[in-house]
C-alpha cells in the first residue's frame, strides 16, 4: 500500500440542505471561539453537550436565538442531524481514501481483518453467529454449566450433604413445623431461596457470562451489529439496536433503559417490546439451555420459535408504527484475542451484580410463599392456574407443577425456570412438555422490574398495552405448540 | 480510573460514564457504567479488583 501527498486542503461540504443549516445557525452566532463558527454550528447541529453549554456562556442572551435556528433546522431532517452528518463524512473519507490510497497487488491482509470480514458478511456472518450460539451458549452453558456444574452443586453438594444437614438442625431448633417450614421446607428461605441461588443460578450465570465477556473483549458485539443491521431494518430497527438486545441477554431491566440510546421514539417501542416478549436474560437462558440439553432438536425448535417471533411481532408493529429506521454507521473496534484478565474482571463484575440482584429476592419470594401457604392463598391461586396448564398439555400433579412454575414466573421468569428445573427432576418430564413449558415461560413479561421499568420508560399505558398482549400470546404459542406436537405425533 | 467500552473500545472515566446514566428500578441501583459515545452498559469495576490493579501497578513501579 502507498499514500499519495494530499494537494491541497479543502473544507467538507455537505449537501444543500446541510450547508442550509450549518449557514442558518452560524449567521446567530456572535461570540469569540478558538473553532470556526462553522465548526460550532456543526457541533450545536449534532448536539454536542460541551459546545451547547460553551455557546449558552458565550452569547449569553443571544442564545435563544441560536438555540431556535438549531431547533428549526433539525426538524427540516427525517433523521437526527448526527447521524446526518457523520454519515456524508464517512462517504466523503471513502471517497478521498480511493482517490489517494492504491492497494499493492502483494499486499497481505491480516489473519483479524479476515476474519472481522468473515464476520460482518452475511454468508459467513450467519454460520458463525449459529456456531457461537451452539459453542457458547448450547455446549458451555447449557451442558457445561446448566449440567455439569449444577448436577455437582445442586445434586451432590447442596442435596446430598449440605441441605439434609441444615434441615436436621433446623427442624431440631425449631420444633414446629409451620416455622421451621419457612427455613428449611420445599419453598423455604435456605431450601429453595438459598439453594436455587447458589447452586443451580450461580454456575449457569457463571458460564454465561464467561462466555459473553470472551465475546465481548474479542469484539465480535459491533460486528453482530454491522451483520444484522439490514434484517433489523425489516423490524424498525437499525444495528445500533444490538446494544439494548444483546444487553437484554444479560438483564432485560437494564436493557430496557439503554433503549434511550435509539433515536427514535418508536425505535425505542418496537426494541421495550420485543426484549419483553423474545430476549430471556441470562439466568433463564441458562436454565432453559440446560433444561434442553438432551434433547438437540427441542433447542433449535425453541431458538426457532424465539426468533420467529422476534421477526414476525417485530415486523408487524413496524407496520403499526409509521416511521423509517434512522441509517447506522459506526467505527470497527480491531478485532483482538481476548485479554484473560479482562475476561476474569468482567465476568467477576457481572456475577456479584447479578447475584447481589437476585439473592435478596429469591429469598423475599420464598418468605411470600411461606405466608402464602399459611393463608391458603398459594393453594387458591395455583387451583385457578390450573385450567391455564391443562390448556397447554399438563394434567394432575403436571397440572399442579406447572402452575406454581406460572406463578412463580408471573414475578420472575427465572425464578419460574428455576421452579420448571425442579418439576424437571422430580417428574422426569418428556421433550415435547419441556419445550412447551419452556417456549411459555421465555415468552412471559421478564419479571416485575421490568415492568416498573417499561412505565418508567414508556408511560403507564404503553407499559400495560404491552403487558396486556405477552401474557395471552405466551399461553396462545404454547397451546399452539401443544396442538401441533400432538396432531403431528411428534415426539422430542 | 478509565473504563474502555466493551462494545465501541472508547476509553472514559466513571465521571463521564454517569453523565449519560441517572438512578433505575434495579434492587439498589444497577451498579452499572454507561460509554457516554454508544451507550453501551457494563458493570461498575470491583473494589477487590480495583486493588489487585493498583497493588500490581505499585509493584511495576517499585521494580523500576
Amino acid at each position: 500500500m502507498s499514500t499519495l501527498a494530499p494537494q491541497r486542503s479543502q473544507p467538507l461540504k455537505y449537501d444543500p440542505s446541510v450547508e442550509r443549516a450549518v449557514e442558518s445557525v452560524s449567521s446567530r452566532l456572535t461570540g469569540d471561539y478558538r473553532l470556526t463558527r462553522r465548526s460550532v454550528a456543526l457541533l450545536l447541529l449534532q448536539d454536542d453537550p460541551e459546545i451547547r453549554e460553551l455557546v449558552q456562556e458565550t452569547e449569553g442572551p443571544n442564545f435563544a436565538l441560536v438555540n431556535d435556528a438549531v431547533h428549526t433546522s433539525s426538524q427540516g431532517f427525517a433523521e437526527p442531524l448526527d447521524s446526518v452528518i457523520s454519515l456524508q463524512r464517512r462517504d466523503a473519507v471513502r471517497a478521498i481514501t480511493e482517490s489517494a490510497v492504491r492497494h499493492s497487488e502483494h499486499s497481505r491482509v491480516r489473519f483479524n481483518e479476515r476474519l472481522s470480514r468473515l464476520c460482518t458478511s452475511p454468508i459467513t456472518g450467519l454460520p458463525i453467529l449459529a456456531l457461537v450460539l451452539w459453542f457458547g451458549l448450547y455446549q458451555f452453558v447449557g451442558i457445561f454449566g446448566g449440567g455439569t456444574l449444577v448436577g455437582l452443586l445442586e445434586n451432590d453438594l447442596f442435596g446430598g450433604i449440605i441441605n439434609p444437614w441444615v434441615t436436621k438442625v433446623v427442624q431440631a431448633l425449631l420444633p414446629w413445623p409451620w416455622l421451621s417450614d419457612l427455613f428449611v421446607g420445599e419453598y423455604g428461605m435456605w431450601t429453595l431461596g438459598v439453594t436455587y441461588a447458589i447452586a443451580l443460578i450461580f454456575p449457569i450465570v457463571g458460564t454465561f457470562f464467561l462466555a459473553f465477556s470472551i465475546l465481548e473483549d474479542s469484539g465480535y458485539f459491533p460486528r453482530l451489529a454491522m451483520l444484522i443491521d439490514r434484517l433489523f431494518k425489516t423490524i424498525g430497527l437499525n444495528g445500533k439496536a444490538v446494544i439494548p438486545i444483546v444487553l437484554g441477554f444479560g438483564c432485560d431491566t437494564m436493557a430496557t433503559i439503554v433503549t434511550r440510546i435509539l433515536e427514535t421514539r418508536r425505535e425505542r417501542i418496537i426494541a421495550t417490546f420485543l426484549l419483553s416478549l423474545a430476549i430471556p436474560c441470562s439466568a433463564q437462558i441458562g436454565i432453559m439451555v440446560a433444561l434442553l440439553a438432551g434433547h438437540p432438536a427441542a433447542f433449535w425448535t425453541w431458538a426457532g420459535i424465539m426468533a420467529g417471533i422476534f421477526l414476525v411481532i417485530g415486523y408487524l408493529t413496524s407496520k403499526l408504527l409509521p416511521g423509517e429506521p434512522a441509517r447506522f454507521a459506526m467505527e470497527l473496534p480491531p478485532l483482538r484475542w481476548p485479554s484473560l484478565t479482562n475476561i476474569a474482571a468482567k465476568t467477576y463484575a457481572r456475577m456479584q451484580w447479578y447475584l447481589m440482584e437476585v439473592f435478596p429476592l429469591f429469598v423475599l419470594a420464598s418468605v411470600v410463599i411461606w405466608i402464602g401457604r399459611l393463608t391458603g392463598l398459594f393453594g387458591i391461586v395455583i387451583e385457578a392456574l390450573k385450567p391455564v396448564a391443562n390448556i397447554l398439555g399438563f394434567h394432575g400433579p403436571l397440572a399442579t407443577g406447572m402452575s406454581e412454575v406460572f406463578l412463580f414466573g408471573f414475578f420472575r421468569r427465572d425464578y419460574g425456570a428455576a421452579g420448571l428445573d425442579k418439576m424437571h427432576g422430580e417428574h422426569a418430564l418428556t421433550g415435547n412438555h419441556t419445550l412447551v413449558a419452556v417456549v411459555t415461560l421465555t415468552i412471559f413479561l421478564p419479571c416485575v422490574a421490568q415492568f416498573l421499568m417499561m412505565k418508567k420508560e414508556r408511560g403507564m399505558k404503553m407499559a400495560l398495552a404491552m403487558a396486556g398482549f405477552i401474557f395471552p400470546f405466551a399461553i396462545f404459542v404454547g397451546w399452539a405448540l401443544n396442538l401441533t406436537l400432538t396432531t403431528l405425533n411428534i415426539k422430542l | 480510573m478509565i473504563t474502555r467500552c466493551g462494545f465501541c473500545a472508547h476509553e472514559f472515566t466513571e465521571e463521564e460514564a454517569h453523565k449519560t446514566c441517572s438512578k433505575c428500578a434495579q434492587f439498589g441501583g444497577c451498579k452499572m457504567v454507561m460509554c457516554p459515545r454508544c451507550g453501551y452498559e457494563m458493570p461498575q469495576t470491583p473494589k477487590l479488583i480495583q486493588m489487585i490493579r493498583q497493588w500490581r501497578l505499585r509493584r511495576v513501579e517499585a521494580a523500576q
